[in-house]
């Protein structure tokens, strides 16, 4: 009798052990001690340009497929609207966005995705890496050791849907469910392309690289790639909030030039 | 009969040694489920919130504010017409109405800071930052609907103080009366019960000008799933004609009318 309650015991212990082991490798997702990406981020101009265009200047041209070529002619045919040409006075204020603080190109976390001149500060959580860009919205990458869902249940959206894990100390993310638009370089996403990032931060803990590889044979002849490098905040810093106000009118227009001296 | 007797409490004492042991599994998988993956640099975390949580029905203790004497009924009446505002143009809505939106809350734990977010356009992450222990200067920090937030560890309660409110944008109006101003001081204590089935939120607001004591409601968010998948947030459009046209609606009268 005493053998077998022991036996039952032993059964418990194991269990909870195996409980236990299970947490460590597969249920319960530890964030790396190594892992050092959560802070806050800001893009550098790594080539001097000292533009936004500029910003992205150094990045190799997309290799696309006719598809592709064609999708991203067609968003360009859409989205291109003649300028006037016609040069302001000083001091003449003039419309320059129709609809402000309304832009659904940054809905749901896009700019996760590729940050702009705004910070974003990325949060290493137990399941899940949450990157939030200071304009709108947040990202999601699952870190629980989950697969990619299957397509016919994923909402296309501007950040998709990112799965990753840690190589190493470094977060390597796959992420699907993109809505269709244009990828800096000259290049085009669906919701089945695949996008791969890796996060890599430097020795000294003072710079993020993130680089990025899209994949899909129906928009790229080969992988296009190229890589976003990041500053970090100094300590102290916190997260801006981007206000707007759709009902002032200073928003629809330009930031009025000064007369010149 | 002896050896019949001897093999059912043999069979009793294997049953509730499973029982036991099963009971020991229950019990250290709730204790996993709430507990915190990393400690914080210099703070010892003792739960961790991460998870999607959301109020249900029987979900708020909030009882009336007890105004101070300044506030005057047109003070009120300001805040509620700033927050028909703010709900028209798709503004940032902030606090408090962050914590009640009506969808669940992301909390997520990181070793520098407590991030909650929302399935809402029009709510900006919030950031409690576990890494400082002081608030950004007011000559520094630009005010917000969400404010500075700092937060610590006491035992198994995260409490989180926050300032640096606008008095003017998004929702000013809190729950059971009262509103946000520039002068508000929020301090709110974050603590999981039931296994970490449940998170008890207590927030007090004091400030001087509105309160005539500091205002203290309790929320009780469940625990969501991990697999939960929220959907996309709602699109505010604040040029959506059809949508101003519905908000400007007036009631047509005071009074109930039923049907005959």
């Amino acid at each position: 009798m005493r053998s077998k309650v022991t036996a039952a015991m032993t059964l418990a212990a194991l269990a909870s052990s195996a409980l236990s082991q299970g947490q460590e490798t597969k249920a319960a997702p530890q964030t790396p001690a190594s892992s050092r990406i959560e802070g806050d981020w800001v893009r550098e101009d790594v080539n001097g340009s000292g533009s936004f265009e500029g910003l992205d200047g150094g990045i190799a041209r997309a290799q696309l497929t006719p598809a592709g070529e064609s999708a991203r002619a067609a968003m360009k045919r859409r989205t291109l609207a003649p300028l006037s040409g016609v040069p302001h006075k000083a001091g003449e204020a003039y419309v320059v966005v129709d609809q402000p603080c309304y832009l659904p190109i940054f809905f749901g976390g896009a700019l996760g995705v590729n940050p702009d001149s705004a910070a974003i500060h990325i949060v290493e959580s137990k399941f899940q890496v949450v990157i939030v860009p200071e304009r709108q919205g947040y990202r999601v990458i699952h870190v629980d050791g989950r697969s990619q869902p299957d397509s016919t249940h994923l909402t296309p959206s501007n950040s998709g849907y990112g799965v990753g894990h840690y190589d190493q100390g470094t977060l390597v993310s796959d992420t699907v469910g993109l809505k269709a638009g244009p990828v800096p370089g000259g290049g085009w996403r669906t919701p089945e392309t695949h996008l791969t990032e890796r996060f890599e931060v430097s020795a000294d803990g003072q710079h993020l690289t993130i680089h990025y590889t899209y994949s899909d044979p129906k928009i790229y002849l080969s992988p296009h790639s190229y890589q976003y490098t990041f500053e970090r905040l100094r300590a102290g810093s916190y997260a801006l909030e981007d206000w707007c106000d759709a009902s002032d009118p200073k928003e629809r227009n330009s930031v009025v030039p000064q007369a010149q001296q | 009969v002896l050896r019949s007797l001897v093999r059912k409490l043999r069979g009793i004492l294997v049953r509730r040694s499973m029982i036991y042991a099963m009971s020991a599994l229950l019990a250290a998988s709730a204790a996993w489920a709430a507990s915190s993956p990393t400690t914080a640099p210099g703070e010892t975390s003792k739960s961790d919130l991460s998870g999607y949580w959301e109020l249900a029905v029987d979900s708020r203790q909030v009882p009336a504010a007890k105004l101070s004497p300044n506030v005057t009924p047109a003070d009120i009446a300001s805040h509620a017409e700033g927050d028909e505002h703010a709900i028209r143009w798709c503004n940032l809505l902030g606090l408090p109405w962050q914590m009640d939106s009506g969808r669940p809350l992301s909390i997520r734990q990181g070793r520098h800071e407590v991030l909650i977010v929302s399935e809402v356009q029009e709510l900006t992450p919030r950031h409690l930052y576990l890494d400082r222990s002081k608030h950004i200067g007011s000559a520094d920090f630009d005010a917000s609907t969400v404010g500075d937030s700092i937060a610590h560890w006491e035992a198994d309660t995260l409490v989180a103080d926050s300032v640096g409110f606008s008095g003017t944008r998004g929702i000013t109006q809190i729950p059971g009366g009262g509103y946000r101003t520039e002068n508000s001081h929020l301090v709110e204590r974050f603590r999981l019960a039931e296994q970490g089935a449940v998170l008890n939120v207590t927030s007090t607001w004091t400030d001087q000008g509105v309160f005539a004591v500091p205002h203290t409601y309790q929320y009780r968010y469940y625990r969501l799933p991990e697999t939960y998948e929220p959907p996309p947030a709602a699109d505010c459009n604040p040029y959506d004609e059809e949508r101003t046209r519905f908000l400007a609606r007036k009631p047509a009268s005071d009074k109930v009318s039923h049907a005959q």
